[in-house]
């Protein structure tokens, strides 16, 4: 079979799966939820409430219905493309999903920008001396970033540049007393598309603390794979070969073993994608990013069973896709990949 | 860290000078709650009546000393048939901010939409049979059973009153992201984190001393406490925000570089212990466990005084809440009852035993983590030859759904009432529908995890809707007393809220209610702006309790 046919077979394999794989997944919230102890008359009323009134709220909320009914309907809303409403206020789930997975996509493409610089820069810097001082600043560093808990440390950034010094805003996604650009929901973009700079400086100073102190926690992974592989690279034979032609070792660096160093870093940013489009949650959480992990913790705390199954399903949709346009990015850039 | 430096470095000085325009008079309030809907019959939280208080108005409302005032209605309720039947004069200059006249068809267009939508249409449903106008101003409710507390109920931030022209369109649907009322203010943009409210110009009442509010939600409490220090935000609710950080904006306060409002208490917290089954079931080992809890020194440790000790379930101001029921600290006593009960390691014959009791708390909740850590330590000072707490934390939404499934032989849990009025407190945790001796087996207490009741307390309960004035209070005292000496519950504490401000504005104000008046947000006489760097002239101020309405 021909390479282009192996891979298209591989697609649609994976395409085929994913109903099934969505299928399972939101299943599984389904039942997760029902088994964890609370629901959401409890989270809405707390303690308050005649049972008479809970009773009754639970009928209206639709919750009194037998699950096997509850799930088929459910199952039926996702087919048609329905996640349902959300049980604190009737809005859709499509709704919350749509206002809050552009800040989080915001937020993240943003740190990741800032992680592959930071750490692509940190790791390859130390490689001209192995051992040498700059190597092992760089290994700290690495190790230094991925260690910190990244609730503290976002703590300490808040701290130090919001509070101490006050150059950037303590938390939220834009300025309380203007209004928001209004479009895809990606302020950034949206303000340079209405021309206002007044609304990309206020969004920008909103997005640099968190994506910074993202970026800079996610930078480590960059910096440890890159170092590591292109270490393993430098010692391989093509880049001996490489050498003994008399290629400069820049030349050698540059075009010989960087490229091949980089292709388990793209597996690497790719695992990265995925785990920051269901949101980077203490980052969220601490600078009050209202992005999709922020606003799944709060349904998860409010028992709001439709936002929490919904953001679940498009969350697992979206990281498949991503999944598959990474392997078939490694698959097209590296012809030894087979599948 | 170099990263950080480097790239900020880059940035800021950029942005720098792209500081967003402060509107001049315009405020930034700060809170920690989310607010999913600003629809009455939606709200359920604290945040959300904040906002609606000033969004729209109740019929009545709670002055700062407990009594009920009219605020849409004109003159308190007048009983008539049996006190079956209650009418409601109203205003005739109040219009709603689409411009339409508030009158009684308003209202019966409101409280019928609230009693067919609202999470919590319980405030009404047990009440109200019917809801009619019986003249343009003049609102007939027909209740099911006589309501004393009728203006107190109607009082409720979420029975405001909506525009029908605005809402009727919706139908049996909830407008999450839109209110028309008759408030101060107008909603000019909605989002779970943020709502911006300018004043309402055809506002019936005295117009906002501000020019419009921003409420904010900040997720987490150092982000609080950081965006007040920074300047970012103008007020800051205590909700939310942790003890350590209370006291420091406190002793800010107390130097001159904040100004502290403090408003009265509505919620208390208080120990639910489950009277049927042992080791409780014994009221000789409740008794001494209410002698044992040292409410002063827990809330010391716990709140650094800011949350005061109660021993009444009902909190002042309201009436019925003096004299104090449960008895005092007194550890002697305590020790005697263990004893009595057979525990503690007596001297002489028998081998006494120490009592081990689990005590749960919600363990999302950091004070009731505290208060647990601290009581436990203060018992096995004080009493540790008798009783060891066995401390269990356990998330509040489970702990809600197992409390009336009897779980928890003792655990901390809070209340606010609803309305402003003893009843509030009383019944939902002493109602009981069906009894058998002292075990209450359905109704309020059991689902409040106690399971205690009294022979003769239902009808204590009820006689409290029917009587007025001295007489209620007498037996709200007499209720309070027969509870105390049972003891199922122990009031710990109460939790006056409180907010801070920046020091040129003029201390915050809250309502009867507990809610902060935004409205009478504004900045001091002779106080510089926060353009003209005010905080350094601003007089040092002891902060003190305050309320009413502007």
């Amino acid at each position: 079979m021909s390479r282009r046919r192996q891979l298209l077979a591989y697609l649609a394999s994976r395409l085929l799966l994913l109903p099934v794989m969505l299928w399972l997944i939101a299943s599984l919230v389904f039942l997760l939820l029902r088994v964890a102890p609370g629901d959401p008359i409890d989270a809405l009323l707390g303690t308050r409430a005649p049972e008479a009134a809970r009773i009754a709220l639970r009928h209206q909320l639709g919750l009194d219905q037998p699950l096997a009914s509850q799930y088929g309907h459910y199952l039926w809303d996702l087919l048609h493309g329905q996640l349902g409403t959300s049980l604190t206020n009737q809005e859709s789930v499509l709704s919350v999903i749509g206002r809050s997975l552009p800040a989080s996509l915001e937020l993240g493409v943003l740190a990741l920008l800032i992680a592959a610089v930071l750490g692509l820069a940190v790791g390859f810097s130390g490689i001209a001396r192995p051992e040498g001082r700059l190597d092992l600043a760089g290994r700290l560093y690495g190790i230094g970033t991925y260690a910190l808990p990244p609730f503290w440390a976002a703590m300490v950034v808040q701290l130090v540049f919001a509070v101490w010094l006050g150059w950037l805003p303590v938390g939220g996604r834009f300025p309380a007393t203007l209004v928001p650009p209004s479009g895809t929901g990606f302020y950034l973009l949206d303000s340079l598309r209405s021309g206002s700079w007044s609304q990309f400086s206020a969004s920008l100073r909103h997005l640099v603390l968190p994506a910074a102190t993202l970026g800079v926690l996610l930078s480590g992974i960059f910096d440890n794979a890159l170092r590591l592989n292109l270490r393993r690279a430098l010692g391989s034979d093509y880049v001996e070969a490489a050498r003994s032609r008399g290629l400069s070792e820049t030349r050698v660096v540059l075009r010989h073993a960087l490229p091949n160093a980089l292709l388990p870093v793209l597996t690497i940013t790719g695992i990265t994608v995925a785990s920051l489009i269901g949101g980077a949650l203490l980052i969220e959480v601490t600078f009050s990013w209202p992005g999709i992990a922020f606003r799944l913790q709060e349904a998860i705390g409010q028992r709001d069973y439709p936002v929490v199954q919904g953001i679940v399903v498009v969350v697992a949709a979206l990281v498949v896709a991503v999944g598959v346009a990474v392997d078939l990015l490694v698959a097209l850039l590296d012809p030894r990949i087979k599948f | 860290m170099l990263g950080w430096l480097t790239g900020l470095a880059l940035v800021v000085p950029l942005l720098g000078g792209c500081q967003p325009p402060h509107p001049v008079g315009e405020l930034v309030v700060a809170s920690r709650s989310s607010l999913e809907s600003v629809d009455p019959v939606d709200v359920t939280s604290f945040a959300g009546s904040q906002l609606l208080s000033a969004l729209g108005d109740p019929l009545y409302a709670s002055d700062a000393s407990g009594r009920i005032q009219p605020r849409l209605a004109t003159a308190l309720p007048r009983f008539s048939g049996g006190g079956l039947v209650a009418r409601i004069p109203l205003r005739q200059d109040v219009r709603f901010q689409d411009g339409s006249r508030f009158d009684a068809a308003a209202m019966v267009f409101s409280l019928q939409r609230f009693l067919a939508l609202a999470k919590v249409s319980y405030l009404l449903d047990g009440r109200v049979a019917s809801v009619a106008a019986s003249g343009p101003f003049e609102l007939e409710l027909r209740l099911k059973r006589p309501c004393a507390s009728l203006a107190a109920v109607l009082s409720s931030i979420n029975l405001t009153p909506v525009s029908p022209r605005a809402y009727r369109a919706h139908g049996r649907r909830s407008l999450r992201d839109r209110f028309v009322g008759t408030g101060p203010y107008r909603l000019a943009t909605f989002t779970p984190q943020q709502q911006r409210l300018l004043p309402f110009a055809g506002y019936w009442g005295v117009p906002p001393a501000n020019r419009g509010l921003s409420l904010v939600t900040l997720s987490n409490s150092t982000a609080l406490f950081g965006a007040l220090l920074s300047g970012e935000v103008d007020v800051l609710l205590s909700s939310g925000l942790d003890s350590d950080q209370q006291r420091d904006l406190h002793r800010r306060a107390g130097r001159g570089a904040l100004v502290e409002g403090i408003g009265p208490a509505v919620e208390i917290g208080y120990l639910t212990l489950r009277s049927d089954q042992p080791p409780l079931a014994n009221p000789d080992l409740r008794r001494a466990l209410a002698y044992g809890l040292d409410r002063r020194l827990i809330s010391e440790r716990v709140s650094y005084g800011m949350r005061d000790p109660l021993r009444s379930l009902v909190p002042a101001p309201l009436p019925g809440s003096e004299p104090p029921s449960w008895p005092a600290y007194d550890p002697a006593r305590a020790r005697a009852l263990f004893r009595k009960a057979g525990y503690c390691q007596v001297r002489g014959p028998g081998p006494g035993r120490r009592l081990s009791l689990p005590l749960s708390f919600r363990s999302n909740v950091p004070a009731d983590r505290l208060f647990a850590l601290t009581w436990q330590a203060q018992l096995q000072r004080d009493l540790g030859d008798c009783i060891s707490l066995e401390i269990t934390g356990i998330e509040s939404t489970t702990a809600y759904r197992q409390l009336g499934a009897g779980a928890f032989p003792l655990i901390l849990l809070d209340w606010s009432g609803d309305y402003p009025d003893a009843n509030a407190y009383l019944q939902p945790l002493l109602g009981c529908r069906r009894a058998q001796g002292n075990r209450c087996l359905a109704g309020d207490s059991a689902a409040s995890g106690s399971f205690w009741t009294a022979p003769g307390l239902e009808a204590e309960l009820a006689g409290l809707e029917s009587e007025r004035g001295q007489a209620r209070q007498q037996r709200v005292t007499r209720i309070q007393a027969r509870v105390a000496a049972a003891s199922p519950y122990l009031p710990v504490w109460r939790v006056p809220p409180r907010a801070w401000a920046q020091p040129w504005l003029a201390r915050p104000q809250f309502d009867g209610s507990g809610r902060l008046v935004l409205q009478a947000l504004h900045q001091r006489p002779q106080a510089g702006g926060p353009q003209a760097g005010a905080p350094l002239d601003a007089r040092p101020q002891d902060p003190v309790r305050s309320g009413g309405t502007p």
